[in-house]
């Protein structure tokens, strides 16, 4: 099986995973943390393996990885900070 | 040993320049729906309910696969051998069923928006569904435009069009879908699941 195939399969499991969390209601607020580390990776991967970027100079590999950390980071924040 | 790597993303540099700025564009987006919920969680996480989680699941693996389809078509292309006619056959068969698949997103995307149409829940019902809407509505046009251009390098890569030595169009193409995939993985997450 090609590094491909099995960077599909693992995003296929990410997804199986954050859909079951949500449908089982499972997501708690240590929910929320595992779920966004995981678009994590996903992210990361789709932009590694198929954008091709792993492949490339740094200075163009993390630009949209430190887009992702951001966000992810930003969106734990509106979530864990106290209202 | 030091791998060589590319000097430049792969695909045309403007592309990039585009991905770029939709990039920053939808993460406006997304931190306004996470801190917005901040003013009225409950309102958001009842909202939330309204929505069905299946759609959602099921539109995040036809993305991932059919970003899977366009990653094997350029390889197809790439590692191409003696046989050119077989390689862009193959290649192209990748992009069609890559077509196929942003067709079903479309179209699943539909059914969910005139669901919700005719339950009364539009952009205008709270700042929830006025996320929602605006950003799920923003986002189906970016597939809809991707399907296009996949359709244009299938087109293209039928007939022979792409080799190993210039595929530049077929990549520029590919990173702009794999964009629209790299999106929508925040956006389910975000959206239909954490409350």
């Amino acid at each position: 099986m090609d590094v491909i195939t099995r960077i599909w399969i693992a995003l296929v499991g990410f997804t199986i995973f954050a859909f079951l969390l949500g449908w089982l209601k499972l997501v708690s607020l240590i929910g929320v943390g595992i779920l966004l580390f995981t678009t994590f990776l996903k992210g990361q991967l789709v932009i590694d393996y198929f954008m091709g970027l792993n492949e490339v100079e740094l200075k163009y590999r993390v630009i949209p990885t430190i887009w992702l950390g951001i966000v992810i980071s930003l969106i734990a924040v509106a979530y864990y900070l106290p209202v | 040993m030091k791998t060589l790597k590319n000097q430049y993303p792969p695909g045309d540099f403007a592309v990039w320049i585009i991905i770029y700025v939709e990039l920053i564009t939808f993460s406006g987006l997304f931190l306004g729906y996470a801190f917005s919920r901040r003013g009225d969680i409950e309102l958001f996480n009842a909202s939330q309910l309204l929505l069905d989680q299946r759609m959602g699941f099921i539109n995040t693996l036809i993305l991932i696969t059919s970003s899977y389809f366009v990653v094997k078509a350029v390889h197809t292309i790439k590692s191409m051998g003696a046989d050119k006619e077989e390689a862009s056959r193959k290649a192209a068969l990748w992009l069609l069923g890559s077509i196929g698949l942003g067709g079903m997103f479309l179209v699943i995307k539909m059914i969910e928006f005139t669901g919700k149409y005719a339950e009364g829940i539009n952009l205008s019902t709270n700042t929830f569904f006025m996320f929602y809407f605006l950003s799920t509505a923003f986002h189906f046009c970016h597939v809809l435009l991707g399907t296009i251009v996949l359709f244009n390098l299938y087109q293209k890569t039928k007939i022979g069009g792409y080799t190993p030595a210039d595929h530049v169009g077929l990549e520029s193409g590919a990173s702009y879908w794999h964009m629209v995939d790299l999106l929508w993985i925040v956006l389910f997450p975000l959206i239909y699941i954490i409350r």
